[in-house]
């Protein structure tokens, strides 16, 4: 079944300084299978993130449809939760009632969200640390809740906005594996966007490679990579190799035709 | 707690020192001491009017209009700074009318709170009040204005209805500017309040002082001066130091100087 159906997606902007017409998102067509791990990958400004501000109901596409479940979307909705590659989390909060933020918006009873709660703050590795405030916490340890957040809700779609862009090399590795682990274990559907091609190969099922703008979907590569994954073994896996190479060569390859249009056009 | 009594004893030491040289210049000059009060003038006069309870009256007046003045301005003035906080319209179109009022709120008013107010009670609040409000509002609103885009975004991508949103997420996401708001407000509210004692009626630190004037009671006029600084203190550290404490500083967020 798919939970996450993209079509035709099209969003024009107008530049406020310029006053000219920008097409960020050309035309942007896939779907995403229940419990599938997909990556959106593509050069900066290629209009990824709006694809997903798109999905999350921040921004409103010029054309084409979202679908969730089957339903069109309208506006943000707690079945599409986001991760922000800023954490974004509440700093007024403890670790816990940034948890239960989202239960308690939902309307679920007071005496089962604490419960529920600490049960995602257990799968994330943030056990103990219920009482301590955002700001107490390091970098990885908040993006950790900043998924937590987001599971505890149960959406149908997790979307993910470079979520480790702003941790260190060493921790962005560590969570890496810590997010693959959740997700094997869990299976939610999780919609991810990186400009990082080991990042999104070790991670996804699939990757959704898009061309610069205006973006285009340029190929959806499968990751040929057995389950559970760890970084030691992927990275001696010839198959990791290949496929990275393939999309980088796919990148490069978008790189050095705007170059050439660039010159054509000079 | 030996750090606190530390803290405590090195902000007492400029104003031991202030009272040391005041006594050593007005001992060595030997100025007339109705014009300037020796310092044992000063506290005969404060142990005077702690005595025949005039202290306790005039200080309970003046606090209970503040009090009053505080409370009508954070009801108006946070709804008000939070709508001009969300609509960029009603940001544009007042902001103007809001900078130019913040130079004359307070005194430039008592004039005419008099004529519309007549001499007390209702006429001091409404100083207090005015004093404060442009403060207040400016600073709820650019509270509104500084919670991250993405801060929103989470909070209703987790399912908060629009009208939540206020109570869970714009108000404390405002808070740090309020409480500084508050701070540059009740300062604001505080010389409001004396200035417009002078047409108090019956009780209250400003009219005590303006009263004292008339008589040429100097000693009263200083006492009436350092317990005006003296419970500025005391509201500061007792009431908005551990405020801010407690919030802005525990969610390690930084309170907003403007």
């Amino acid at each position: 079944m798919k939970t996450l159906e993209i079509s035709g997606l099209h969003k024009q902007f107008v530049d406020s300084y310029t006053d000219e017409v920008v097409t960020a998102v050309g035309d942007v067509s896939f779907a995403v299978e229940q419990g599938e791990f997909i990556s959106v990958l593509g050069p900066s400004g290629c209009g990824k993130t709006t694809v997903l501000n798109i999905v999350a109901g921040f921004e409103k596409q010029t054309d084409g449809s979202v679908l969730v479940g089957g339903r069109e979307i309208s506006g943000p909705s707690p079945e599409r939760g986001v991760v922000f590659q800023s954490f974004a989390l509440f700093p007024w909060k403890t670790v816990l009632g940034n948890v239960v933020f989202g239960l308690r918006m939902r309307g679920v009873p007071r005496q089962e969200r604490e419960p529920i709660a600490r049960q995602y703050l257990d799968l994330v590795g943030l056990e103990g640390f219920e009482r301590k405030f955002p700001h107490e916490l390091s970098g990885g340890m908040q993006q950790r809740l900043g998924v937590a957040r987001v599971l505890a809700n149960e959406p149908e779609v997790m979307l993910m906005d470079e979520p480790f862009a702003s941790v260190d090399a060493q921790t962005r590795r560590k969570l890496q594996e810590d997010l693959t682990g959740i997700f094997e274990s869990k299976r939610p559907t999780v919609f991810f966007v990186t400009h990082d091609v080991d990042e999104a190969v070790f991670l996804s099922d699939r990757v959704v490679v898009l061309s610069s703008r205006p973006s285009q979907v340029n190929e959806i590569v499968t990751v040929p990579l057995e389950r559970p994954r760890d970084w030691r073994s992927v990275l001696d896996d010839p198959d990791f190799r290949h496929t990275v190479t393939h999309i980088t060569d796919l990148l490069s390859g978008d790189e050095s035709r705007v170059v050439q249009a660039d010159l054509d056009s000079a | 707690m030996s750090r606190r009594l530390a803290a405590a004893f090195w902000f007492v030491v400029p104003f031991v020192g202030l009272v040391v040289i005041w006594a050593a210049i007005v001992a060595l000059t030997g100025v007339d001491r109705r014009v300037f009060p020796q310092v044992t003038d000063v506290a005969r006069a404060f142990a005077d009017m702690w005595a025949s309870g005039e202290l306790a009256t005039h200080v309970g007046a003046s606090l209970q209009r503040i009090a009053i003045g505080v409370v009508a301005a954070l009801v108006t003035a946070i709804p008000f700074g939070f709508a001009l906080g969300i609509s960029r319209w009603a940001a544009a179109f007042f902001s103007p009318l809001l900078r130019f009022s913040v130079a004359l709120a307070g005194i430039a008013w008592i004039p005419l709170a008099t004529l519309w107010f007549g001499t007390g009670e209702q006429a001091v609040i409404f100083i207090v009040w005015n004093a404060m409000f442009f403060a207040l509002t400016y600073n709820a609103m650019l509270g509104v204005q500084r919670i991250p885009t993405e801060l929103l975004r989470a909070a209703r991508s987790l399912g908060t209805t629009r009208l939540r949103m206020f109570s869970d997420v714009m108000l404390p996401g405002a808070l740090p500017s309020i409480v500084t708001g508050l701070r540059v407000g009740l300062g604001y509210g505080w010389r409001g309040l004396v200035a417009a004692e002078i047409i108090a009626t019956n009780a209250g630190i400003g009219y005590s002082i303006f009263l004292a004037q008339r008589f040429f009671r100097t000693d009263v006029i200083i006492t009436g001066m350092i317990i005006i600084g003296v419970l500025w203190l005391i509201v500061d550290r007792v009431l908005l130091a551990p405020l801010e404490r407690r919030t802005v500083e525990r969610w390690g967020m930084k309170a907003v100087v403007s």
